[in-house]
């Protein structure tokens, strides 16, 4: 009788505090035997609720305060979430100094953005373009109150933000949104390329001069007899394919930000004002220019390359480390990267033959994921 | 146990989830009233004033907002005694932090209200000194702005690219990319992708105010944005963006931080001139 009563008193407890809320449907992973899961915040389970809901809200315009932008106008899937830009345009026209990153792995960033060491979870990151205004990107300063009211407003919100946030007496909020735009970024993994059926065994996948780029990559022999001559892996390897890299088994901080020797403006090695990479953060000079590596998959994709967009082609990227920095011959940038005093120590340059830059190109397209870019689950639901 | 005492045990226990009770305080109630000046005159949101700075400029003030925590009274004995803030119900004081608002939304970012008292409760007594920080506490800065209580919760004051708040902002003009602005926070901050919180911040930016000689039934403290400007070149910006934004790497904010008593880029700091007693 004494357990009796205890279960009641429980019972009355959940009843005291609210109904009895829908279960939402775990999400599970599908990814390679050879790829960890990515870590999810214990404050934000993934469920396939708020996933969909999340896919809503990146695509819908009305998350911007003139209701013309969405995340996926920056973000966009046949781009592999770029937008082609050297710098990222934002509602009311204002221009960032660098350009959109992809979202695709984005759950396993060690930090968000291209050179700060601050933003280290996608909900908090989703902040920055909804509210900023140094750019105004999204443009929602001040404007909470009306972004909620438009949610509020449609047909379909009410009911998906209940189904994704059960425990929630008023579960249309910005904290609901940011946390459904986490969950719909974390599940936007892209791990289907042929380099990646190469590396789960599947020997067809990639052709010999694919690779070739392979080998050297990872820090083959090249013609000239130099051990890892290129050093590409150094900072774009691992199963990400940037040293920037988490997941819900470290235990260690991952962050990773250096200078590849783009710009050397003066003595102390200066990138242009305003894109001066982890300093302008920091204050400290010798992270003048240090920018954090993207992960390369899909990187036949998202040109124009490095943080500013000022390498158009991939041919020219790979001239860039092969001369071990950039030579600015005139204007008010002009310098040569390659004595940048913060520059990483692995970019000294390096011979490579005709042969050895098409394998290298041929390698770097095969990164290219096709199903990440036409995948429905992850498209714009608002698209004719 | 009986089997009532189980279910009064549970339901208190329902209870306490549920809902929460906040205690009164003892001691006495106090106001400390703050103005913003701009020299002589009133701050008024949307109006322009002149003569300001090394190179006397004018500027249209839009916005003017700042946090401050930790205030004390200067008791007959000469110590300090913290000030409990009022919470209850009270949109701009949480925990040891309060908003102080002038702007009246003559810009977009900004809201009608204004609030431009602290108000609490000190042990009973006499006090003659007033102590406080023009910021936000550090256990408080980096937690998650849209599940934090209010003041802590607004977009406007927010300042995400380094997990943070703006402890101060003073904006001039329509708020666009060439117009003069101060936003004050902490730098230098490192995020942790394992823990996922913010785990320091190399330059706190919590300005120190001691005033040694207040009054709170009767004086006021006075944040002169005149004074805040006093020898720095406005017309000039050296580093994007114009005004300081506290970027460590932004030489415009050096003179800001002097007349505030904060260090910058390595130099000692001044005197903090911002804060004054009328």
């Amino acid at each position: 009788m004494r357990l009796a009563s205890f279960i009641v008193s429980f019972a009355l407890l959940g009843a005291a505090c609210g109904s009895e809320p829908a279960v939402p449907e775990a999400w599970v992973w599908e990814l390679p035997d050879t790829v960890p899961e990515p870590r999810v915040p214990e404050d934000n389970p993934m469920t396939l609720e708020k996933v969909e809901l999340g896919r809503f809200l990146f695509y819908d315009k009305r998350l911007s305060g003139n209701q013309t932008q969405s995340c996926g106008s920056c973000h966009r899937q046949e781009l592999a979430f770029t937008d082609g830009l050297a710098q990222a345009e934002g509602s009311t026209g204002q221009l960032h100094p660098r350009g959109s990153m992809s979202i695709a792995n984005s759950g396993y960033a060690a930090s968000l953005t291209w050179a700060n060491n601050t933003l280290v979870r996608l909900e908090r990151q989703a902040l920055v373009p909804m509210f900023g205004e140094e750019p105004v990107e999204l443009g929602m300063a001040n404007r909470e109150s009306e972004l909620l009211q438009r949610l509020r407003e449609d047909e379909r919100y009410p009911e998906m933000f209940a189904a994704a946030f059960p425990d929630e007496n008023d579960p249309i909020s910005v904290d609901s949104i940011t946390k459904a735009l986490g969950a719909f970024q974390r599940r936007v993994t892209s791990f289907g390329s042929r380099v990646d059926r190469w590396q789960q065994g599947d020997r067809t996948a990639l052709n010999a001069s694919e690779q070739r780029g392979l080998a050297l990559f990872f820090g083959g022999t090249n013609a000239a007899g130099v051990q890892d001559a290129l050093e590409c892996f150094h900072c774009h390897g691992g199963f990400l394919f940037s040293q920037s890299s988490d997941d819900a088994g470290q235990v260690f901080d991952q962050k990773f930000f250096m200078n590849n020797g783009l710009y050397n403006l003066d003595a102390d090695g200066s990138y242009p004002p305003g894109n001066q990479g982890l300093y302008e953060l920091t204050g400290d000079p010798t992270d003048k220019g240090k920018f954090k590596p993207p992960s390369l998959r899909n990187i036949a994709v998202t040109a124009p390359y490095m943080h500013d967009g000022s390498i158009a082609t991939l041919e020219e990227v790979l001239d860039h480390y092969a001369r071990g920095g950039r030579l600015i011959e005139s204007g008010p940038f002009a310098g040569d990267g390659k004595d940048n005093p913060n520059k990483n120590s692995l970019l000294n340059g390096f011979a490579m033959t005709e042969q050895e830059k098409q394998d290298m190109l041929a390698f770097l397209q095969a990164l290219t994921d096709e199903d990440l870019l036409n995948d429905p689950a992850i498209s714009d639901p608002f698209a004719e | 146990m009986s089997r009532v005492q189980i279910v009064l045990a549970t339901l208190a226990m329902a209870t306490a989830g549920c809902g929460s009770s906040s205690e009164g305080a003892g001691g006495q109630a106090v106001t400390i009233q703050f103005a913003a000046k701009v020299g002589a005159a009133d701050f008024v949101c949307g109006s322009t004033y002149e003569n300001l700075g090394a190179d006397d400029s004018t500027l249209t003030l839009s916005d003017f907002r700042f946090y401050v925590s930790d205030l004390e009274l200067k008791d007959s004995n000469g110590d300090y005694v913290a000030v409990a803030l009022d919470t209850d119900a009270n949109a701009w004081q949480t925990a040891n932090v309060a908003l102080l608002d002038f702007e009246t939304g003559c810009t977009d970012f900004g809201n009608p209200e204004t609030h431009e008292v602290v108000t609490g409760t000190v042990p009973e007594g006499t006090y003659d000194g007033l102590r406080f920080k023009m910021g936000v506490p550090f256990d408080l800065n980096h937690q998650n702005p849209p599940t934090a209580e209010p003041p802590l919760n607004l977009s406007s004051m927010e300042w995400d690219w380094q997990g943070g708040y703006k402890f101060l902002r003073i904006d001039s003009g329509d708020f666009s990319m060439t117009d003069w602005r101060m936003h004050l926070g902490s730098t230098g901050c490192d995020g942790d992708p394992v823990a996922g919180g913010t785990t320091a911040c190399t330059a706190p930016n919590r300005v120190d105010v001691e005033l040694a000689s207040f009054d709170p039934a009767g004086d006021t403290v006075v944040a002169d944005f005149a004074a805040l400007v006093a020898g720095v070149a406005l017309d000039v910006d050296h580093d994007a963006p114009v005004g300081c934004m506290a970027g460590p790497t932004d030489s415009d904010c050096a003179p800001l931080f002097e007349n505030l008593g904060l260090p910058f880029d390595g130099s000692s700091p001044g005197t903090q001139a911002f804060f004054s007693v009328e």
